[in-house]
């Protein structure tokens, strides 16, 4: 496995959010990684997946995105997600995923 | 004094042979001055004086005879006090500044008092009477080393030239033996000086000449060559200590003794430094050296006088090394193939001859016998023999000793020591003992081949031809090989048991044949990701739906493993009863979406796309319904492809759910292309170029087959993809004729 199969996520917490930056693959090798850095974010009033450096995702990222996407519902917590990458946004939409998430032009773009 | 002279010529020869004699008998310089002052006198002189010039330039006198014993005592005593002073008047220093002897054949007072060191010299020479004298200088290879003075005290004679020439022959005799002692006496300091630090080093270091004859040796040479002291080498006749030892190069071949760098040396070539592995033939000891030999050469004559041979022992670190290399090419070997009994032979190939001379593997059956898989010598009719015993002798798993026992127990064994009546007593009979001596093993290591929770055979070590003692770094390094070689055996069993039930889960979720569709031609693929192959996700099935209507199927499970096949077969089973219930297609995916929500676990999602194919006079008419699912493509007869449908929801995961219908004509020579996203993804790029180009229409259909069109598509994705899929691949096309 080389680099291309690794996910970097830097997590940056601002006032009102925590910003979990995507660098790399999201797929079944890294879905995890996205769940254990999701862990403890109760406190939060938002939540944002920053996806603009993600190359790529498959339908087991898609799945962890989307039960990130859950825990927050339940949570009572806003959640959101940037553009991301052509592949991603392709997924994201042949899914019918984007329509059920709050997609941002940048993570730190301040919401009404 | 009184003592009546010889004859000069008399006197000359005598006196010159006997300064010969003692001049050659001693090296020890003040005793070699006093033996030659003393031959002087009484025949020659009543007193001589030899007194040298040191480094800084002063002169110190180093011996003195006398015939009148009152006189040599005192003498010393007022030189010691009033040493000579080197730019003075005395005769002495005048010689030893000039280099030009001088005869004094009539000394007055007068004359003394001009040159004495002092009243107390002066009044001394005049009580001693001092009447004549010859001072000549010590002159060696153009230096003066100091000067050879008599003196003729009293009445006697005095001196005359014929007198000067003699005693100048006689100081220049002197003088060689005074240069000889010292660069002799140089030459032991710089020898010792060297010794101290040769016999010290830790490299064991020996010095040979040209007959090969070893001319020195440190304590560490004489350890390494298993001589008790340096000089049971020194004096070892050439040639007799290298067949103490075996001696092979880095490949096991055996070096002669004209290869070693010594021999090379004195034979006019240059050498490097030579790796070798040597092996002690009395007791089997094995150790690794770097041997380098360096020539000392004669300045004159520029010959090679000796080599000088360093050795350095790098047993420890070579076989950490080797270990090391041995387990990272055995890894690289087990890892390769899935082909357990051909990997096996390969580490036996391996272990010979790094670590034995022999290397069999033997695996206990799934009837529980054992079973020899391998067996490797480097001479493949020594591997005849073994294969001979293995037919006529075959292990019995009861046998008390050896691979049974090993298998039994699980437990590593070592024999260095075999006894002729430990190896009788083991064979079954004569003709079995012949073959097991004429394997002529001197020691042995049987491990276990280990898989974590059972033992799966054995691993045997010999050493024979090579008399090489195997040592607990071998044991330990073949008991991880055992280890590792039982794990990679184990998993190879294990793969085969999985594949064969993946095969049998991958039936059961795909069709085994997919029906006949009037006028249409019906073709799949599926290609799983990777070599271990789990069960995907992927699905496809074509189901009658109603007269003259059918439903194609394409899914995608989310995930591997158990789950997503027990996902995958609820998916496929639940389609199948709404088809046969006819329910529209967004009906059926929301049936399929309620039964994933009611999965306990809640998070399995699904992608499916159904296309309804209804036969409509040469053609069809299609309704493409997409749930989360790449869109399928139409390709004309041309190459040309366009996406058909929608995008919606998928499903199990979130509400609501959008389910996009889009219906289409499909036809005659038009193709339906319904495929999971394996395909696009198989680069990872997501299809930036857009998904109709699939296929790579610019690419000639070499087969006009619907199933050679598949192939020809999985191709360019693996291609892609380099050859490495990293999701499975489903491929489900209709094709109106």
């Amino acid at each position: 496995m080389g680099a291309q199969d690794q996910l970097q996520i830097a997590v940056r917490r601002e006032a009102d959010r925590v910003i979990l930056a995507l660098d790399g693959e999201l797929d079944m090798a890294t879905a995890e990684q996205l769940q254990h850095a999701t862990d403890g974010l109760e406190g939060q009033a938002m939540v944002v997946l920053d996806l603009e450096q993600l190359q790529f995702i498959d339908s087991t990222g898609l799945r962890s995105v989307l039960s990130v996407l859950e825990r927050c519902r339940d949570r009572g917590q806003e959640f959101a997600v940037t553009r991301g990458s052509q592949q991603v946004q392709r997924l994201l939409g042949v899914t019918g995923v984007a329509k059920h998430l709050r997609i941002i032009d940048a993570a730190d773009e301040v919401l009404a | 004094m009184s003592d009546p002279m010889l004859p000069t010529q008399d006197v000359a020869v005598e006196l010159l042979v006997e300064a010969g004699a003692v001049l050659a008998s001693s090296l020890d310089l003040s005793t070699t001055m006093r033996q030659v002052a003393r031959l002087t006198v009484p025949r020659l002189a009543d007193l001589c004086v030899i007194d040298l010039r040191d480094d800084d330039g002063s002169i110190r006198e180093v011996a003195v005879a006398a015939a009148d014993p009152r006189i040599a005592g005192p003498l010393e005593a007022l030189r010691r006090e009033h040493p000579l002073d080197p730019a003075g008047e005395h005769p002495v220093a005048r010689v030893i500044r000039c280099g030009e002897a001088e005869l004094l054949a009539q000394m007055s007072s007068s004359l003394m008092h001009s040159f004495a060191q002092g009243s107390e010299h002066a009044r001394f020479m005049i009580e001693h009477r001092y009447h004549s004298a010859v001072v000549a200088p010590l002159l060696a290879r153009g230096r003066t080393l100091g000067a050879l003075s008599v003196l003729r005290l009293g009445e006697s004679e005095s001196y005359e030239l014929d007198d000067l020439e003699l005693v100048c022959e006689l100081a220049r005799r002197a003088a060689m033996a005074i240069d000889n002692a010292r660069l002799y006496s140089q030459l032991r300091k710089v020898e010792q000086r060297l010794e101290a630090v040769l016999v010290n080093v830790a490299e064991a270091i020996t010095l040979t000449d040209d007959r090969g004859r070893m001319v020195f040796a440190n304590q560490a040479a004489a350890e390494l060559l298993g001589a008790s002291t340096p000089t049971e080498l020194t004096s070892a006749s050439p040639g007799s200590i290298m067949p103490r030892f075996l001696v092979l190069d880095e490949h096991g071949r055996e070096l002669d003794l004209e290869s070693m760098p010594a021999r090379r040396l004195f034979a006019g070539e240059s050498v490097e430094p030579l790796l070798v592995r040597n092996i002690v033939r009395a007791t089997g000891e094995e150790r690794w050296l770097i041997v380098r030999s360096s020539p000392v050469v004669d300045p004159e004559s520029e010959r090679i006088l000796y080599a000088v041979n360093v050795f350095e022992n790098i047993t420890e670190v070579k076989r950490a090394q080797l270990a090391e290399s041995f387990m990272a090419e055995a890894s690289r070997v087990l890892a390769s193939s899935m082909d357990y009994a051909e990997t096996l032979t390969q580490i036996a190939q391996l272990a010979v001859p790094q670590i034995a001379d022999w290397c069999a593997v033997d695996v206990l059956g799934e009837d529980g016998e054992i079973e020899r898989v391998a067996v490797h010598h480097t001479d493949p009719t020594r591997i005849e023999l073994a294969e001979r015993i293995d037919r006529g002798y075959h292990l019995d798993r009861d046998d008390p000793l050896g691979v049974p026992e090993v298998i039994r127990s699980g437990r590593a064994r070592i024999y260095n020591d075999i006894p002729p009546e430990a190896l009788a007593a083991y064979a079954r009979d004569d003709a079995h003992l012949a073959m097991l001596q004429a394997i002529g093993a001197t020691a042995v290591i049987i491990v276990p081949l280990a898989a974590p929770s059972r033992t799966l055979g054995a691993i045997t070590l010999v050493s024979s031809e090579s008399l090489r003692r195997l040592s607990h770094g071998d044991l330990a390094l073949a008991e991880r090989l055992g280890r590792r070689a039982g794990t990679a055996v184990e998993s190879a069993r294990l793969y085969t048991e999985r594949s064969r039930i993946a095969t049998m889960l991958e039936a059961a979720l795909l069709p085994e044949s997919l029906p006949q569709i009037p006028g249409a031609e019906l073709a799949s693929l599926y290609r799983a990701a990777g070599e271990l192959n789990d069960v995907g996700g992927d699905f496809y099935d074509v189901l009658p739906y109603g007269e003259g209507r059918w439903l194609l199927v394409i899914g995608d499970v989310c995930g591997k493993g158990p789950r997503a096949a027990a996902v995958t077969a609820l998916a496929r089973h639940t389609l199948r009863t709404a088809a046969m219930l006819e329910l529209t297609p967004t009906a059926m995916l929301e049936t399929l979406h309620r039964s994933l929500r009611n999965q306990p676990a809640g998070s399995d999602l699904c992608t499916v796309c159904l296309a309804t194919l209804e036969l409509v006079g040469a053609g069809a008419r299609l309704m493409v319904t997409l749930a989360g699912h790449p869109p399928p493509l139409i390709i004309d007869a041309d190459g040309e492809a366009a996406q058909v449908g929608t995008p919606g929801t998928l499903l199990g995961v979130l509400d609501p759910i959008e389910i996009g219908e889009v219906e289409v004509e499909l036809e005659r020579g038009q193709t339906l292309l319904m495929y999971t996203d394996g395909l696009p993804e198989a680069d990872r790029t997501g299809m930036q170029l857009g998904e109709q180009h699939l296929f790579e229409p610019s690419v000639q259909r070499s087969d006009p087959t619907l199933v050679g069109l598949l192939t020809q598509v999985e191709r360019a994705a693996l291609r892609r993809a380099n050859g490495r899929l990293r999701d499975d691949i489903a491929m489900l096309a209709v094709c109106m004729d």
